[in-house]
């Protein structure tokens, strides 16, 4: 890990020769029937002469390939693509390959079995790259030859990779740093990425603080109920999407995963919060998936939203299920409407009942989290902020401590019971005002939704 | 006695990829970030302001809200009793407000200014704002009852240029590419992450479907949010900026020449009227020479880069030869020599322009200023222009209507 952020740090003419160092014009996606594989080989379609979508049938593939051509709507992702399968076509196909893309299923021995046929088929310069959102990289090269561990590493793409550009870079131990500069450069000029360097750590830096707040949503929902979860840590708190309306977006059987894995590879102070609930496990077994099963937190029947009662299993009306005085919300909207941010977050800061303090702890719980993970997944704040910011459409920790005073901030998060990062404390004590949040031009307003 | 200078100090974007609707926000919102943006990124305190112009094209229809001079009042205590007022010339909205506060400074009336161009489009369908831009055009005469009447004015010049001297639409299709490409290198285009080349520019399916003749929605520029801040200085408030800053006099960009005219409102007078010209729309041309022989600029040569008006890749097509990089009827010559591009040899829109970047329409011409500017100043980034020092905008209300161009250098 060399910089937590690589924006601005390799513009212009550096960038320039960077790029021109290497040349991608053969890109090989492994996987490319499944949701990353197919958005991921659009991506490249843009960028690349040549991509390559293989599958374990040519069908699948080419369901892959009309897939991608359906998410970017246009025809000619097919004229710069092929497909394949891998008992034909794979070692040809990344034989010629600069660029080997593996977006299989989240499985470790699935993966490296894989690779195991891409280190005997791949030239010694061809950059192999994961989009893997959770496995370590380190790990899958674990024990391959030198070219291969050089050119490794891991290219976390957010789905649906054509609208979210967040994406994280982890290097392995023995990547080739040219690699990753490479890499960098290539992914943020030519794929519209925003580029974030993350540590080899469980869940990488995105997942790890997005899917703690989401996580400790769905605990809060047991008690709660889903629709007062989402109204509290809802868009007024810096979010576009509610929490438990994503978790029923990515699937929970996606977020058990993620969850499962950051709890029991990591032992950190808030990693209660990352347990899965019970009743979310009982709920799976039952069918219980979010979206892509039709029912989650939250299901639709004709035009009605229905929300789930977690005791029964049962779903309900959203508008008869009764929720207590949250008027302090539309009071923050209003301000935030006419882009008074400063005053808005004051009054969410300011507001009564238990209710708003609940809201206030989780997202006191969000900005202790991320700023005690600098230094673990990236450098500096500025990558967690940059991936929250790009990969979940959430306003960046940094951006909230600015806008509500580093002092309101240690307040908070004392008031919740939860350890203060260092760093705010000292910026509070100093009295001085500081800003955490460093990006040329990313405009802040966007992430405070005025609803 | 010499014409007092026009320095400009900078100012802020708001990021055009942003629907300002789906995050519930007024139009207030919109003003205020794009305002205090400029103000922390210029460094230059709310009580230094004199003066404020608003460059809109249609507050009223899109939401609902006139009188938005006053608007600035709201967006800082120290603002409140400032002179303000609001400026409307279609899509040179922007424009005009710079010429206005312009004019204010040579009239040695105020020392520092700011000026907006603002617009909140993605209020009403696309339908319903096809109609208002319709406004831009003589309504009853041009508009009245069309489905999106724009595009089908400005297929019109590309029908007129296939006309007079040939058009083929592979030309056109590689200008929509190349605003593409270039926006994808500007952080606060709207187009930044679309999917697009030059084969789809060029594909005739539904995914590129025709909207007004030859005119298909590769070719067009979009419907945007945005507004954009500036701040232009008299001489003696530029000396002392420079002083606290830390820089020379000499690195501040100034507005070294501007051209202004409007033509009759009907395409079809414009076309009677230039019909034994060699330009097409020769209004558009003596605008763009005047802000060139006021500069000092005896022609294109002396030009480092463009940002001109491609609300649709004719109006482009039409900037080439008129901005005199090509002989009249000869654009077609610079995009096969790829002379428009970033390091061509006439870099037109390295911004993305209204294609790539965005079009709010009454914000563009300030967003072509200050494009200028941040070029002339190299702080362009990726789609920086090596060594630029002087810059062009030409920003154009209706179909060819009312032009406006400045010279921007150091």
């Amino acid at each position: 890990m060399s910089d937590s952020s690589s924006t601005g740090t390799l513009s212009g003419a550096a960038a320039r020769k960077i790029l021109k160092s290497r040349n991608i014009e053969r890109v090989v996606v492994l996987g490319a029937n499944g949701t990353m594989g197919y958005g991921s080989a659009a991506l490249f379609t843009q960028a690349v002469p040549h991509v390559t979508f293989l599958a374990r049938t040519k069908a699948k593939a080419d369901e892959g390939l009309e897939a991608a051509i359906k998410q970017v709507r246009s025809p000619t992702v097919a004229s710069r693509s092929d497909t394949g399968d891998y008992d034909n076509d794979l070692e040809a196909a990344v034989a010629q390959a600069d660029l080997i893309f593996e977006a299989l299923t989240e499985d470790f021995a699935i993966k490296k079995d894989m690779f195991d046929r891409v280190e005997k088929a791949r030239r010694d310069d061809s950059i192999i790259a994961t989009v893997t959102s959770g496995l370590s990289i380190n790990a899958l090269c674990e024990g391959r030859g030198d070219s291969f561990r050089k050119n490794f590493l891991g290219l976390h793409f957010f789905n649906p990779p054509n609208v979210i550009t967040g994406t994280e870079l982890i290097a392995g131990d023995d990547t080739d740093p040219e690699v990753v500069d490479f890499v960098d450069v290539f992914s943020r000029v030519k794929l519209g990425r925003e580029m974030v360097r993350t540590a080899d750590t469980p869940a990488f830096a995105g997942n790890r603080v997005g899917f703690k707040v989401l996580n400790e949503a769905a605990q809060l929902a047991e008690e709660l109920g889903p629709v007062l979860v989402d109204r509290l840590v809802g868009p007024y708190t810096g979010r576009a999407l509610t929490p438990l309306a994503t978790v029923d977006l990515v699937g929970w059987d996606i977020h058990r995963a993620i969850v499962d894995n950051v709890f029991e590879n990591s032992n950190d102070e808030a990693n209660a919060t990352l347990e899965l609930p019970a009743y979310m496990a009982k709920l799976m077994d039952k069918g219980v998936m979010g979206d892509k099963t039709g029912a989650g937190f939250f299901k639709r029947d004709g035009k009605a939203r229905l929300a789930l009662d977690i005791a029964s299993g049962d779903y309900k009306p959203v508008e008869e299920i009764a929720l207590p005085d949250l008027s302090y919300i539309d009071d923050v909207a209003s301000l935030y409407r006419q882009g008074r941010y400063e005053e808005g977050i004051q009054a969410f800061l300011a507001a009564d009942g238990d209710e708003a303090a609940l809201a206030r702890k989780v997202i006191a719980g969000y900005i202790s989290y991320a700023f005690h993970r600098v230094g673990e997944v990236t450098e500096t704040i500025t990558g967690i902020d940059l991936i929250m910011g790009a990969g979940f459409n959430w306003a960046p920790p940094s951006v909230l401590v600015d806008t509500m005073g580093a002092d309101s901030a240690v307040r908070m998060i004392e008031e919740a019971s939860l350890p203060v990062p260092e760093i705010l404390s000292k910026a509070a004590a100093s009295g001085e005002p500081r800003r955490f949040f460093s990006h040329p031009v990313i405009n802040i307003g966007k992430y405070f939704v005025a609803g | 006695m010499a014409t007092p200078e026009i320095y400009v100090l900078g100012g802020y974007q708001t990021d055009f990829a942003r629907n300002w609707t789906k995050e519930k926000k007024h139009f207030s919102a919109l003003m205020r970030e794009s305002v205090l943006g400029a103000l922390a990124t210029c460094n230059i305190d709310p009580e230094e302001v004199e003066s404020a112009h608003v460059g809109n094209f249609a507050a009223e229809l899109y939401c609902m809200q006139g009188h938005l001079g006053a608007f600035f009042t709201e967006v800082h205590p120290a603002f409140s009793g400032l002179p303000t007022g609001r400026h409307e010339a279609a899509c040179a909205s922007g424009s005009i407000a710079l010429l206005a506060a312009s004019a204010e400074i040579e009239a040695g009336r105020y020392d520092l200014q700011a000026v907006v161009g603002i617009e909140q489009m993605k209020t009403v369908s696309a339908g319903e704002g096809g109609a208002y831009l319709g406004t831009a055009a003589w309504y009853e005469e041009e508009a009245d009852g069309v489905e999106f009447p724009f595009p089908k004015l400005f297929g019109r010049l590309g029908d007129e240029y296939d006309k007079r001297y040939g058009l083929k639409d592979e030309h056109l299709a590689e200008i929509s590419k190349i605003n593409y490409a270039n926006a994808k290198l500007n952080p606060n285009a709207q187009t930044r992450t679309w999917y697009m080349n030059k084969e789809h520019a060029l594909c005739r399916t539904d995914d590129n479907a025709a909207v007004g003749g030859r005119i298909r929605i590769a070719d067009c520029s979009q419907v945007t949010d945005g507004a954009v801040c500036v701040f232009l200085a008299s001489r003696a408030f530029a000396e002392k900026y420079a002083d606290r800053q830390g820089i020379s006099l000499g690195d501040i960009p100034r507005i070294k020449g501007w051209g202004h005219n409007t033509a009759r409102l009907r395409f079809a007078d414009k076309v009677l009227e230039s019909r034994d010209d060699r330009y097409v729309l020769p209004h558009v041309r003596s605008t763009v020479t005047s802000a060139m022989k006021r500069a000092g600029i005896a022609d294109v040569s002396g030009i480092d880069g463009i940002e001109t008006h491609d609300c649709f890749t004719t109006s482009e097509y039409m900037a080439i030869d008129h901005f005199g990089i090509t002989e009249p009827g000869e654009s077609w010559k610079a995009v096969e020599e790829g002379w428009l591009e970033i390091d061509g040899k006439y870099p037109i829109n390295p911004s993305g322009g209204l294609i790539g970047a965005g079009h709010p329409v009454g914000a563009t011409g300030v967003r072509q200023l200050l494009d200028g500017y941040l070029q002339v100043t190299g702080q362009a980034g990726d789609y920086q222009v090596e060594g630029a020092k002087n810059i062009q905008t030409l920003n154009i209300g209706g179909s060819g209507t009312t032009s406006c161009s400045f010279v921007v250098g150091v």
